[in-house]
C-alpha cells in the first residue's frame, strides 16, 4: 500500500514519456488526480479509516517503507501543496512543451519527497532528498533566464555543500553503527553516544540539513533561489520543496534517529531563534513581494526548529502543526504572488497599489494567510504559534518565548506594510486595465484559504487527529 | 601509512589544481587526475568494485563529456582572464585556507577530543546490496536519472526557430 | 449547561450571516442584528442569576474549554448585552448611509460574542484567545471609519497589541505558578515572581480599560472610528472587560492587599490617570475627542478604587465602572447625534443646539451631571465610595481625585456651554432633533443613569456586593446617602467652584470678545490669556495659567509616549532591517563562507558538549 506512493508517480511518470504523441491536458488531470487522491488517503489514514487494511497489504509490497503520524501528516501537505502547484504552473507557463516539463519534474520531485517522507533508511533518505534537489535545480531555471539560472546555480553550490557533509556524515554512521536502519542506527548511536565520531557525525548531519532548509546563517542561497525562480516553481519550492528536504528530514532525524539530548535541543533553539529574528527583520525593508515573502519563510522555518529544539510532546505537536500551516499559508502567499506577477506585471510592492479591487480573491485570501503566518486567532497558524510558546514556557525557556512572541508582531507588521502596499490604498494608475487571474490561480488560492481557515476554526479536530498522534513517535 | 598519506596529499594537489587553473581543458585533466587518484586510494581500501565505478564514470565518461561540452565555448579577453585569476585565487585558495587554518586552530584551542575509529563492518557483495536489500534505492538511481536527462532537454534543447 | 454557549455563538453566527448578505441588503442586515441583540439580551438576562459551569474537552495540557457564570460574569455579561443594544439600535440611524455598513454590523456581533466568551472563560488561555480575538475586531472597526483611520487602527493595533503580550506572558508566568490555568483555581501569594505575574496581567487588563500609558490611541479614534464604535468599545464594554479582569486578578486570583505596594501601584496609576487625562481634556475643541479623554480620565477613578484594596474603594471602583459605561456611552451617543444633524462635533462651529435638539440636550444635562458628580445622579455615589476609599488609604489620592472632579465639570460645562447654548450659528438654524432609533438608546441609558443614582440600593445591591462577598463586607452596606457627610460637602463645594469659574471665564471672556461663538468654544482659555495681560499676579490666573501649563506640557508628554509607538519601534526596526540586508550580497562564496563557519561552530559545539 505504502509502496503506491511512490510507485504510482514513478509509472506515471514514464507513461508521460512513452515517446509518440501524448496530450498534456491528460497528463495534468491525471496528476492532479494523483495528489488529490494522495491527500484524501493520508486524511483517511489519519482517521483510521482504512488502517488495518493498509497493515495487511504493506506486508505484501517489498519496499522497506514506514509510516507514522508524521508521515502522514507530510504526505496530506505534499499532496495539496503539489495539487495547487500544479494548478498554478499549468496557468503560468505559456507554450505546451514548458507546461509538460513542468509536470514531469513536478512528478520527479512529489516521488522524491514521498519516497523521503516514507523512507526508513539513512542512506535512502538521501538518495531522494538528491532526488528533489535534482529537479528543483532544473525547475528553477526551466525558463532559462539569467536571475533563475543564478538562483539554481546558487541553490546547487550550497546544496552540494550539504550534501557532502551528509555523506560524510553516513560514511560515519555506518562505521560506528554498520548499517543505515534508522532502527539500527538508532541504537546504535544510542550506545556510542559519548563517542567524539558519533558527535561528529551528527553535527556534520545537522549542519547539511540546515543548509537544506535555510536556516540563518545557513540561509544564503534561498531569497535568490526563491525570488529568481518562475513563480509556479516558487509556489513549490517554498511550500513544500524545502520544508520536506529540510525541516522534515531534521524533524524525523532528531526524534528517531539521533536522539535528543541538551546539546541538540541548545543548537535547533539557537538557529532557530537566530532565523526567527533575522528573517522577520530582513523581510520589514523588502521592496520585492516573493523575496519579503523568502525572508518571512526563513522566520516561519524558525519557528518550527525552535519548536522541535523543544522537544517536548507539546513542542513536537506545535513544530509538527505549524510545518503544516506554513505549507498551507506560504504556498498560498507564493501563489498570490504568481498572481500579482501574472496580472499587474511587477512584483516591485513600490509599483503596486491598490490591487484588491481589481483582485478580490487574490487581495482577500492574501489576508487570511498573512493573518494565519502572523498567528492572529482563530486561523490556524496562530494554533500552531500559541501551542509552541506554550511548550516553551512549560519547558522553562523564557527567553525563546518572548523572541516567538515578539517577532510574531514583527511578522505582523511587515506582512500588513506589504498588504497596504500591494492590496490596500490607492490604485497606481498603471493599473487601471488589471483584471483577477484565471481560475487556475482562484481555485488554489480559495482552496487553500478555506484549508486554513478551516483548521483554525476546527483545530481541535485537526490536533486530534492529525496532530497529537505524532507525540507517539517520541516513544 | 605513509602511501596513504602521501595518495591524499596527491588527491588534494589534484584538486586545487582542477579548481585554480584558469584554462577548462586543464580543469578537466585536473578532474580526471583526481578521480584516478580517489580510485587507488578506493583500490587500496578493499573496494574493487567501487574503484573500478569510480574510475570508468569519473575518470573515463564524464571528461568526455566534458570536453565535448568546452569544445563549443569562446576564448575570453586576455585582461579578463588576469581579473579572473585574482577571484579564483581569493575565492578558491585563500578561503578555504583560512577555513582549515582557522579549523585547526579552533580544535587546538578548544581541545577537542581525538577521534577514534571503530573497527569497520564486515563485507557484504555489492550486487547483493543492490538488489536485495537496496532496491529502493535503485528506483530512486532510475530517477535522478530521468531527471537528469529531463534537465539536458530542458536546458540544452533550442527551441525551433 | 449549554445555554451558556449562546451568548458566545449566537453573535458571531449572527455577524457571519451578515458578512455575506449583499451590500446592497441594509435593511436584511439591520434585522439580523438587532435579531442578534435581542436574543443575547434575553439570555442574559436568563442567565442573570445562573450559576453554572460548561466544559468539553480542548487543546489538552490543561488548556480546557471551561466557561462558568456566577454572580460577577453574570452582571458583566448582561451590561454588555444592553449596551449592544443600545449601540445597535443608534446605529440603524447613524449608520444607515455610512460606508462599510457590512463591517460595521458584523464585527459589532462578533465583538459582543467576542466579548461574552472573555467574560464568561474559566480558563486563562480561552480568555485569551477570545481577548485577542477582540484585537481584531478593534483594528477592523476603527479601519472602517474615515480616510486617516487606517493609521489610527495600526496604532491601536500596535498599543493593545504590545500590552496583551504583556497579558500572554502573564498568563505563562501565571499558570507556571499556580500549576493550572483554570480562573476559579487559581490563588496565589504576591511573592517576587508572582508580583511580576500580577503586574503582567494587571497591564494587560487596565491597557483593555485604556488607563495612561496605553491610552494614546483613543483619542485618534475618536476622530477616526464611525462614533457607535465609541461608545461600544472605548466607552462601555472595554472598560467593563478591562476593570472586570483587573478586579478578577485583583481579588481571586491573587491576594492584594493594602498594605502591598502593588496596591500603591495601581493607586498612582489610578491618580495620574485621572489628573493628566482630565489637564488634556480641558484643552481640546472637538465634541468626541473632548469626551474621549473623559472616557481615559474616568478609567483612573475605577483602578484607584481597586487599588485601595479597602471595600469602599473596591464596590466604589466597581460601581463607578457601570456607571461611567452608562453615561459615557450616552454622551458619545449624544455627540452621534450632534455630529448626525449638525453635520460636525468641532466646538467652534457648534452652540444653541439645545433648542433645537431638546432631548439629545436633556440626556446630555444628565449624562454629564453624572460624569460630574452631581448628586444625585449615579456618578456622584461611586465617586463617593471611592472618595472614601481613597481617604482611608491617604488624603493625597483623597485631593488627587477631588481636583479630577473639579476639572472635570468644569471642562463639561464648557462643553455643554459650547455646543448647546449660546448663539447658534447660521449653518445651524435648521438642524433638527434625531430619529426615534437614535434618542430611544440615549434616553434608555439617561433613565438609567437616573435610576442607578436615585435608587442606588438597586445596582448596589443586587450586582456590586456579591462580588466581594459577605464576608469581606463584614456587615457593611453601601446604598443609600454616603455616611461621610465631609465627603458630600467638599463634593459639593468643588462643584459650586466649577460652576463660578465658569461663570468667570465666560464673563471675563465675554468681555474681551472678538467674535461671539469665539467665547463659547473655550471661556476658560480665553480667561486665562486675558488676564494675563491685565492682571499678572492674581493667584487665580496663576492657578489657571498653571493648569494649563501643565496640560500643555502634559501634551508634549502625551506626545512622546506617542513618539515611542509610531516613531522609535518603526525606526530601530527599520535600522536593523537594513544593515541585516548588507548580509544579502548576492556572492555565493560569502554564503558559502558564512555556511562553512557556521557548520564549524555547530560541530565544535556539539562535540564540547
Amino acid at each position: 500500500m505504502l509502496s503506491l506512493f511512490v510507485s504510482i508517480p514513478f509509472l506515471s511518470l514514464i507513461v508521460f514519456n512513452i515517446p509518440g504523441k501524448h496530450s498534456t491536458r491528460l497528463a495534468l488531470f491525471w496528476s492532479a488526480f494523483l495528489f488529490i487522491a494522495q491527500s484524501a488517503l493520508a486524511l483517511l489514514f489519519s482517521t483510521g479509516i482504512i488502517n488495518p487494511v493498509a497493515r495487511q497489504l504493506s506486508r505484501i509490497f517489498i519496499f522497506k517503507l514506514s509510516l507514522d503520524p508524521l508521515s502522514l501528516l507530510l504526505l496530506l501537505s505534499i499532496g495539496v501543496a503539489a495539487f495547487a502547484a500544479l494548478l498554478a504552473g499549468n496557468n503560468l507557463f505559456r507554450e505546451k512543451s514548458q507546461k509538460s516539463n513542468f509536470i514531469n519534474l513536478l512528478m520527479v520531485a512529489v516521488i522524491g519527497m514521498n519516497a523521503t517522507v516514507l523512507a526508513a533508511d539513512l542512506f535512502s533518505v538521501y538518495i531522494f532528498m538528491e532526488i528533489v534537489a535534482v529537479s528543483s535545480f532544473v525547475l528553477i531555471s526551466i525558463q532559462k533566464d539569467r536571475l533563475a539560472l543564478e538562483g539554481a546555480f546558487k541553490y546547487m553550490v550550497m546544496s552540494s555543500i550539504a550534501t557532502c557533509l551528509m555523506l560524510v556524515s553516513i560514511a560515519l554512521i555506518i562505521l560506528v553503527c554498520g548499517d543505515t536502519d534508522f532502527g539500527v542506527v538508532a541504537s546504535g548511536l544510542c550506545a556510542q553516544s559519548g563517542n567524539p565520531i558519533v558527535k561528529l557525525a551528527i553535527g556534520l548531519f545537522l549542519c547539511g540539513l540546515f543548509i537544506k532548509s535555510g536556516l540563518v546563517p545557513f540561509h544564503g542561497w534561498l531569497p535568490d533561489a526563491y525570488s529568481a525562480a518562475p513563480s509556479a516553481v516558487s509556489v513549490l519550492l517554498a511550500g513544500i520543496i524545502t520544508k520536506v528536504t529540510g525541516v522534515y528530514v531534521l524533524m524525523r532525524l532528531v526524534i528517531s534517529v539521533f536522539g535528543i539530548n541538551p546539546a541538540i535541543q541548545n543548537l535547533l533553539m539557537l538557529a532557530g531563534a537566530v532565523s526567527i529574528a533575522f528573517g522577520a527583520l530582513a523581510a520589514l525593508t523588502q521592496h520585492d513581494f516573493k523575496r519579503m515573502l523568502a525572508y518571512s519563510s526563513i522566520s516561519q522555518v524558525g519557528y518550527i526548529i525552535l519548536g522541535l529544539g523543544c522537544a517536548t510532546p507539546l513542542a513536537i505537536a506545535g513544530a509538527a502543526f505549524h510545518f503544516f500551516n506554513h505549507t498551507i499559508f506560504k504556498t498560498l502567499l507564493f501563489i498570490n504572488a504568481a498572481a500579482v506577477e501574472k496580472q499587474a506585471g511587477s512584483i516591485h510592492m513600490d509599483n503596486l497599489g491598490g490591487l484588491s479591487e481589481k483582485m478580490p480573491v487574490t487581495g482577500a485570501t492574501s489576508v487570511i494567510a498573512l493573518l494565519s503566518t502572523a498567528g492572529i486567532p482563530p486561523l490556524a497558524g496562530f494554533w500552531s504559534k500559541l501551542i509552541i510558546i506554550m511548550a516553551l514556557w512549560s519547558a522553562g525557556n523564557f527567553a525563546y518565548a518572548y523572541i516567538a512572541v515578539i517577532f510574531s508582531v514583527v511578522t505582523l507588521a511587515y506582512f500588513l506594510s506589504m498588504q497596504r502596499r500591494v492590496f490596500f490604498g490607492k490604485l497606481a494608475l498603471s493599473l487601471e486595465s488589471v483584471k483577477e487571474a484565471g481560475a487556475g490561480i482562484t481555485i488554489p488560492a480559495a482552496l487553500l484559504a478555506g484549508i486554513t481557515v478551516a483548521a483554525g476554526v476546527g483545530f481541535f479536530w485537526v490536533l486530534d487527529k492529525l496532530i497529537l498522534p505524532i507525540q507517539e513517535i517520541l516513544r | 601509512m605513509a602511501m596513504e598519506i602521501l595518495l591524499l596529499l596527491g588527491l588534494l594537489a589534484a584538486a586545487l589544481w582542477t579548481v585554480m587553473t584558469t584554462r577548462l581543458l586543464r580543469s578537466v585533466v585536473g578532474l580526471a587526475l583526481t578521480s584516478a587518484v580517489l580510485s587507488i586510494i578506493i583500490f587500496r581500501l578493499n573496494s574493487p568494485v567501487a574503484a573500478v565505478f569510480e574510475l570508468s564514470v569519473c575518470a573515463g565518461l564524464i571528461p568526455v563529456i566534458f570536453i565535448t561540452t568546452i569544445s563549443f565555448t569562446q576564448r575570453i579577453a586576455k585582461s579578463q582572464i588576469q581579473e579572473r585569476r585574482r577571484e579564483r585565487f581569493i575565492r578558491f585558495f585563500l578561503l578555504p585556507v583560512i577555513v582549515v587554518v582557522a579549523g585547526l586552530a579552533l580544535l587546538r584551542w578548544l581541545k577537542i577530543p581525538a577521534l577514534m575509529l571503530p573497527a569497520a563492518a564486515g563485507e557484504t557483495d555489492v550486487r547483493l546490496l543492490l538488489w536485495n536489500v537496496r532496491h529502493l534505492d535503485l528506483l530512486g538511481q532510475i530517477v535522478i536519472l530521468l531527471a537528469g536527462a529531463f534537465a539536458v532537454v530542458i536546458l540544452f534543447k533550442e527551441p525551433r526557430k | 449547561m449549554k445555554l451558556l454557549l449562546l451568548p458566545v455563538l449566537l453573535p458571531v453566527v449572527f455577524a457571519l450571516a451578515a458578512l455575506v448578505t449583499p451590500a446592497a441588503w441594509r435593511r436584511a442586515r439591520e434585522a439580523l442584528s438587532i435579531l442578534a441583540v435581542a436574543i443575547n439580551l434575553a439570555c442574559a438576562i436568563a442567565l442573570f442569576k445562573a450559576d453554572a459551569v460548561f466544559q468539553m474537552p480542548w487543546l489538552g495540557f490543561g488548556m480546557e474549554f471551561k466557561l462558568r457564570i456566577y454572580q460577577f460574569s453574570g452582571f458583566i455579561l448582561l451590561a454588555a448585552a444592553f449596551f449592544a443594544a443600545c449601540v445597535c439600535v443608534y446605529s440603524l440611524s447613524f449608520m444607515r448611509e455610512k460606508p462599510a455598513h457590512k463591517q460595521f454590523y458584523s464585527y459589532l456581533l462578533i465583538t459582543l460574542g467576542l466579548t461574552s466568551g472573555a467574560v464568561l472563560a474559566d480558563n486563562l488561555i480561552l480568555m485569551l484567545f477570545f481577548w485577542e480575538g477582540l484585537l481584531l475586531t478593534l483594528f477592523g472597526m476603527i479601519a472602517i471609519g474615515n480616510k486617516s483611520a487606517f493609521k489610527t487602527a495600526t496604532k491601536a493595533f500596535i498599543i493593545v497589541g504590545i500590552s496583551d503580550l504583556c497579558l500572554m506572558a502573564g498568563i505563562g508566568l501565571t499558570g507556571y505558578l499556580a500549576g493550572t490555568l483554570n480562573i476559579s483555581q487559581i490563588s496565589l501569594p504576591i511573592t517576587k515572581l508572582g508580583g511580576i505575574a500580577f503586574i503582567l496581567l494587571m497591564i494587560g487588563a487596565i491597557a483593555k480599560a485604556g488607563a495612561m500609558p496605553f491610552h494614546s490611541w483613543i483619542p485618534d479614534a475618536a476622530n477616526d472610528a464611525p462614533l457607535p464604535f465609541m461608545a461600544f468599545l472605548p466607552a462601555s464594554l472595554e472598560k467593563l472587560l478591562g476593570i472586570y479582569f483587573l478586579a478578577r486578578i485583583s481579588l481571586d486570583m491573587f491576594k492584594l492587599n493594602p498594605a502591598s505596594s502593588l496596591s500603591m501601584l495601581l493607586m498612582v496609576i489610578g491618580c495620574v490617570t485621572i489628573l493628566l487625562a482630565v489637564m488634556m481634556a480641558l484643552i481640546q475643541k472637538d465634541y468626541k475627542r473632548l469626551l474621549s479623554y473623559h472616557a481615559i480620565s474616568q478609567v483612573g477613578y475605577m483602578i484607584l478604587g481597586i487599588g485601595t484594596c479597602v471595600p469602599a474603594g473596591i464596590i466604589g471602583g466597581l460601581f463607578h465602572m457601570i456607571n461611567h459605561a452608562l453615561y459615557k456611552s450616552c454622551l458619545f451617543l449624544t455627540g452621534g447625534s450632534v455630529e448626525k444633524q449638525a453635520g460636525t462635533t468641532n466646538l467652534e462651529k457648534l452652540g444653541g443646539l439645545g433648542l433645537k435638539m431638546p432631548v439629545t440636550f436633556i440626556c446630555f444635562i444628565i449624562a454629564a451631571a453624572s460624569i460630574s458628580g452631581v448628586p444625585p445622579f449615579n456618578g456622584f455615589f461611586s465617586k463617593e465610595l471611592v472618595y472614601d476609599g481613597a481617604l482611608e488609604r491617604g488624603v493625597i489620592f483623597y485631593l488627587a481625585a477631588l481636583v479630577g472632579s473639579f476639572l472635570t465639570a468644569a471642562s463639561f460645562l464648557k462643553l455643554g456651554h459650547a455646543a448647546f447654548l449660546g448663539k447658534i450659528s447660521s449653518e445651524n438654524n435648521n438642524v433638527k432633533e434625531s430619529s426615534w432609533p437614535m434618542l430611544a438608546p440615549m434616553v434608555t441609558i439617561a433613565g438609567v443613569c437616573v435610576l442607578f443614582g436615585l435608587y442606588n440600593r438597586l445596582p448596589l445591591e443586587t450586582l456590586i456586593q456579591p462580588v466581594l462577598g459577605a464576608e469581606k463586607l463584614g456587615g457593611h452596606v453601601f446604598y443609600g446617602m454616603p455616611s461621610n457627610v465631609m465627603l458630600i460637602v467638599m463634593t459639593i463645594v468643588v462643584l459650586i467652584a466649577a460652576l463660578i469659574n465658569h461663570v468667570i471665564g465666560v464673563k471675563i471672556g465675554g468681555s474681551g470678545l472678538k467674535a461671539v461663538d469665539h467665547i463659547h468654544y473655550s471661556p476658560v482659555l480665553i480667561g486665562v490669556y486675558d488676564r494675563a495681560e491685565k492682571r499678572m499676579f492674581d493667584p487665580y490666573d496663576i492657578g489657571l495659567k498653571l493648569a494649563v501649563a501643565g496640560s500643555q506640557a502634559l501634551w508634549r508628554v502625551d506626545r512622546a509616549i506617542d513618539w515611542v509607538y509610531d516613531g522609535l519601534i518603526v525606526k530601530v526596526a527599520h535600522f536593523s532591517s537594513l544593515r541585516l540586508r548588507q548580509f544579502q550580497s548576492g556572492y555565493y562564496a560569502v554564503y558559502v563562507f558564512w555556511a562553512i563557519l557556521a557548520s564549524v561552530a555547530a560541530v565544535i559545539f556539539l562535540l564540547k558538549q
